[in-house]
């Protein structure tokens, strides 16, 4: 801890020169390689504020100046006050990774399990993940899927996916 | 007043009474889903209509639209879930309010301010439709271009904390809401080829991923803490709070209404403005964003105040100003009867019962949140390691709904580890909002105002309108750089003094 | 967790129970053993979403079977009508509502991962609306003739709702044809093109019927032209631009026309079940009605016939977005 606190002495507020850091990089390559490789522009223009270029590209610019400010005003400026809100005490991995799989459940199997199995697990996921020691709150992991799929797709017509082995 | 009785004889029917009263409740529950909008409630029940009466049809979306836009703010101030892209505003305030136990007073604050803002509105449509229509019309794509600059300069008087990083998140706004086709020329920008790109990003899944996500997000990664349970979810809104933020009410629905009454704008952007107008007034400037009764109901006022306007549009003009109005069009259409300028001449009776109706919903939105805050205020009282794993399973549900695809899911998952960075790097969510909304709004009135001008650039100095906007603009601007200014000096002083002692 | 609401959970998970029996409840052995979907390749709000809406409306009766109107909007229509070309799963009841945004979008996107003609099988063209060429009430042109040679001298503008709306490519294909001086201004949506044709900021639009003809009938626009190949029959005192005779005119004939499609594998006796109900659609008192509203006429191509208007429909667009430099 001593090589982060004596990093804390000389720069101010380490959080804000490593965030512009990373967006001087980022405008750094917005404007140099994404402008001008993924915006087609037409051949003939009467006025160059026509371009589909030209709003990227300032943009581009005044994000590249404004991350050289948050990085100046990481240097200089104190925040330490600011600095107590930011800071959270973490919990355990396990649980971080449990939420991580119950997010990664719903992007890489809603479409093919169906939104009521999905719903379901990716549920079930969270419940164990901050345990509830409640046992009949278990039971809302498979009512509530199950009803709320049935109220979009049957009652309001949202469409849902339903899987193909019956819910 | 030979018509009064044909009127009368319209609107009083249990039909006209049921369609209201129906509109609003499935307003209000479909709107407090996120991810299920006024818009797409509006949509999912015109089918219905069809066999309706024209009136009962009309009344009935109606209904359900000013319910979804009071819906929208209960999510927000409970769980942190824009309901409705308007209420984002509202959650600004509104959610720290609900965390500090303070949700009941929250969801009446947003409730009255939504019904006051929704009478002041309706007043606006009935008596001076006619004058706000023409306002329209001569609100060409110069006068817009200027009316966004000066909505832009929000950004500035939203960055709480560090300006810097207000404005580095509006700008990262503007950039992502290029994603997509140009509308002038029709080149993609930033699609990578994928074709899901090329409409720009979604907005509803951008606006959960960023406000719902994080919380879940900071939750699980946060040490647990015992659940503190609130008694009732805290006490209700005082008569006294309610007069305080009076005048907050009042014109944060004027600048619904009139940001209503000019088709293409929107009630999100009418919410932001009227927030920033109400945080640069008042004398709590400082507790704005951070719980303060004021924020919600500027917020409220603001977009309900837009929900009678955009109807003036459409009524006088047969011009609907947002999809809502479009679909209310045809449900219109469905009827036979096409609104605009002959509309006033051949069902002027039918008009009268409409706006008789539109008042009258007004009264029933008051009755049906209340009972609704009775019941949703309840929420506030689940512990968040029950609550969170389903209102997830609502924000997933809802943003693979508005367009059907899995690849919304994907977009919501991505703003949510965003707004956790920006959380985490205490850079505000608001600006970055603003600059999403107003991006392309900005660039194309500009591109679109040296179009019909030919390019020459004094088109966008023509008349009254766009003189009025250039003064607020630089007014704004110049009013924000001297408080800046101002705290700055005042902050040295403060050094200074500390120092010498 | 108070009370009330563990009562009211209670209540839930009984009619959730409920729920689970009825979900897997589709029986029969004809077509449409399921739900039929119409997929609308466009949001909410527009002309295409609340016809289709309407039709569901009434097939739902002459099907006896649920229709679900499902939005898949996206780059013009092609991101739903993508989604159809794929199959899958439910290809066997699934139907869209193509338009001009069919063939234009095949236009003007040259990497499209679908075959507008060949990947579908085309059921009923439902209605056509003319184009109208409209200008504001105060302007100084009476008719085409005197529009096109002021359009020739000097810089004129036209509103569109969007780059590859029919209401943009009808401007283009005006332009040209008669080899004026037209610039686009581009809108999102007719709703937003309207307030700046009406206030004079633009000088012409070639505008759907629907979103024009209360103002034409109010005197605030003027119709100089409609698009069709006949006079409409609610505007019959206005032209057709075919009949101007002059600057190629008579070659610009275009309808925006709405039409069900659905995947090639769609089976035969699906086709010919959807035909029939969407025939007797048609003749409905309020069809009709509704169609009336939007100025338009009922279709009257089906099947092969509207599969050769498609090929027709293409070969035209194809040829303005390369005239006019419009693809991406």
């Amino acid at each position: 801890m001593i090589t982060t606190s004596d990093f804390k002495r000389r720069v101010k507020d380490p959080g804000d020169v490593v965030a512009g850091i990373i967006l001087l990089c980022f405008s750094i390559v917005l404007v140099f390689y994404l402008v001008p490789n993924y915006i087609n522009e037409p051949a003939i223009l009467q006025n160059p504020m026509m371009s589909p270029r030209w709003l990227p590209e300032i943009v581009g610019w005044l994000i590249l100046l404004f991350s050289i400010l948050l990085i100046l005003q990481g240097f200089l400026l104190d925040r330490s006050s600011e600095e107590d809100e930011r800071n959270i005490e973490k919990g355990s991995t396990r649980r971080f990774v449990l939420m991580v799989v119950a997010l990664l459940i719903y992007v890489a199997l809603f479409e093919s399990m169906g939104a009521v199995f999905t719903g379901i697990l990716a549920t079930l996921v969270l419940f164990v993940a901050h345990p509830v020691r409640t046992w009949w709150v278990y039971s809302m992991a498979f009512v509530f899927p199950i009803a709320v799929t049935f109220i979009f797709v049957e009652v309001m017509n949202v469409p849902l996916p339903i899987a193909p082995i019956g819910f | 007043m030979e018509n009064f009785s044909e009127v009368i004889e319209i609107f009083f029917s249990l039909d006209n009474f049921l369609a209201i009263a129906i509109g609003v409740v499935i307003g209000v529950v479909v709107g407090s889903i996120p991810g299920l909008t006024a818009t797409m409630a509006v949509a999912l029940a015109l089918p219905f209509t069809f066999s309706m009466q024209p009136v009962a049809a009309i009344l009935l979306l109606v209904g359900i639209y000013k319910g979804g836009m009071y819906g929208g703010s209960i999510t927000a101030i409970l769980i942190r879930t824009p309901g409705s892209p308007a209420s984002a505003c509202t959650l600004l305030d509104g959610y720290p309010m609900a965390q500090q136990g303070h949700a009941k007073k929250a969801l009446k604050a947003a409730l009255y301010s939504s019904v006051i803002a929704d009478f002041i509105s309706n007043i606006a449509l009935i008596f001076f439709a006619a004058y706000l229509a023409k306002i329209a019309l001569n609100f060409g794509a110069p006068e817009f271009f200027w009316l966004i600059c000066f909505s832009l300069t929000i950004i500035i008087s939203l960055a709480s904390g560090s300006m810097i990083k207000g404005l580095m998140a509006a700008l990262l706004g503007i950039l992502l809401s290029l994603v997509g086709l140009d509308e002038v020329f029709g080149s993609q920008r930033f699609t990578f080829g994928n074709y899901n790109l090329m409409d720009s990003i979604s907005f509803i899944p951008l606006l959960i991923g960023l406000f719902a996500i994080p919380e879940i997000i900071e939750f699980y990664r946060k040490k647990a803490l015992p659940h503190i349970k609130a008694k009732a979810s805290g006490a209700g809104l005082s008569f006294s709070e309610l007069k305080r933020c009076l005048t907050t009410i009042v014109r944060g629905s004027l600048i619904g209404v009139i940001i209503g009454a000019i088709p293409g704008t929107g009630a999100t952007a009418a919410a932001f403005i009227s927030y920033s107008d109400a945080r640069r007034r008042s004398p709590n400037r400082a507790n704005f964003g951070k719980g303060e009764v004021e924020g919600v109901a500027a917020a409220e006022a603001g977009n309900n105040g837009v929900a009678g306007a955009t109807m003036i549009p459409l009524l006088s003009l047969g011009i609907p100003g947002d999809v809502i109005t479009a679909i209310i069009l045809g449900a219109f259409m469905v009827h036979g009867l096409t609104p605009g300028p002959l509309m006033f001449q051949e069902n002027l009776s039918l008009i009268y019962a409409l706006f008789m109706g539109i008042m009258f919903s007004s009264v029933v939105l008051l009755l049906v949140g209340n009972v609704a805050i009775k019941y949703f205020s309840l929420i506030a009282d689940i512990p968040k390691s029950v609550l969170f794993p389903i209102v997830l399973m609502f924000c997933v549900y809802g943003a693979y709904a508005v367009n059907n695809d899995t690849f919304d899911i994907w977009v919501m998952m991505a703003f949510g580890v965003m707004g956790y960075i920006f959380n985490r790097a205490a850079i505000p969510a608001a600006p970055f909002l603003i600059g999403f909304i107003l991006g392309p709004m900005f660039e194309d009135n500009l591109r679109r105002s040296l179009l019909i001008g030919h390019n020459d650039l004094s088109i966008f100095v023509r008349g009254p309108i766009t003189w009025a906007f250039i003064a607020l603009t630089v007014g704004s601007i110049s009013l924000a750089l001297y408080r800046f200014i101002s705290a700055r000096r005042e902050a040295r002083n403060a050094a200074a003094k500390s120092q010498e002692v | 967790m108070n009370k009330f609401l563990s009562s009211a959970y209670l209540a839930a998970c009984t009619s959730a129970l409920a729920l689970g029996l009825t979900l897997s409840s589709a029986s029969a052995d004809e077509w449409p053993t399921n739900d039929v979907r119409l997929v609308v390749p466009y949001a909410p709000g527009g002309t295409t979403d609340v016809l289709s809406r309407r039709v569901a409306d009434l097939l739902q009766q002459e099907l006896d079977a649920n229709v679900i109107v499902e939005n898949r909007p996206g780059a013009g229509s092609t991101v739903g009508t993508g989604r159809l070309s794929r199959g899958g799963r439910d290809a066997d009841h699934t139907i869209l509502m193509a338009s001009p945004g069919h063939t234009i979008g095949a236009a003007i996107y040259p990497d499209l991962t679908y075959d507008p003609v060949e990947d579908f099988v085309f059921l009923q063209n439902m209605i056509d609306i003319p184009n109208v060429m409209v200008v504001p009430a105060d302007s100084p042109y009476e008719n085409v003739i005197d529009f096109v040679e002021a359009a020739k001298e000097e810089n004129m503008t036209f509103s569109h709702s969007g780059v590859g709306s029919s209401i943009h490519m009808s401007g283009e294909l005006f332009k040209t044809l008669t080899d004026t001086n037209l610039t686009a201004v581009p809108f999102a949506g007719s709703g937003a093109a309207l307030p700046a044709l009406l206030g004079g900021d633009v000088d012409v639009a070639f505008e759907n019927m629907p979103t024009v003809l209360s103002h034409i009938r109010s005197g605030d626009l003027r119709a100089l032209a409609v698009t069709s190949a006949e006079r409409s029959e609610y505007l019959p005192d206005v032209p057709t631009l075919s009949e101007i005779g002059e600057y190629n005119l008579d070659q610009f004939i275009t309808t925006a026309w709405f039409g069900l499609i659905a995947h090639s594998s769609f089976p035969e006796e699906a086709q010919s079940k959807m035909r029939e109900a969407l025939a007797n659609v048609m003749e409905r008192e309020e069809f009709l009605d509704f169609a009336e509203q939007l100025g338009a006429e009922p279709g009257q191509v089906a099947g092969e016939e509207f599969k050769q208007f498609i090929v027709e429909d293409l070969k035209r667009w194809e040829d303005v977005a390369e005239q006019a430099g419009i693809s991406q």
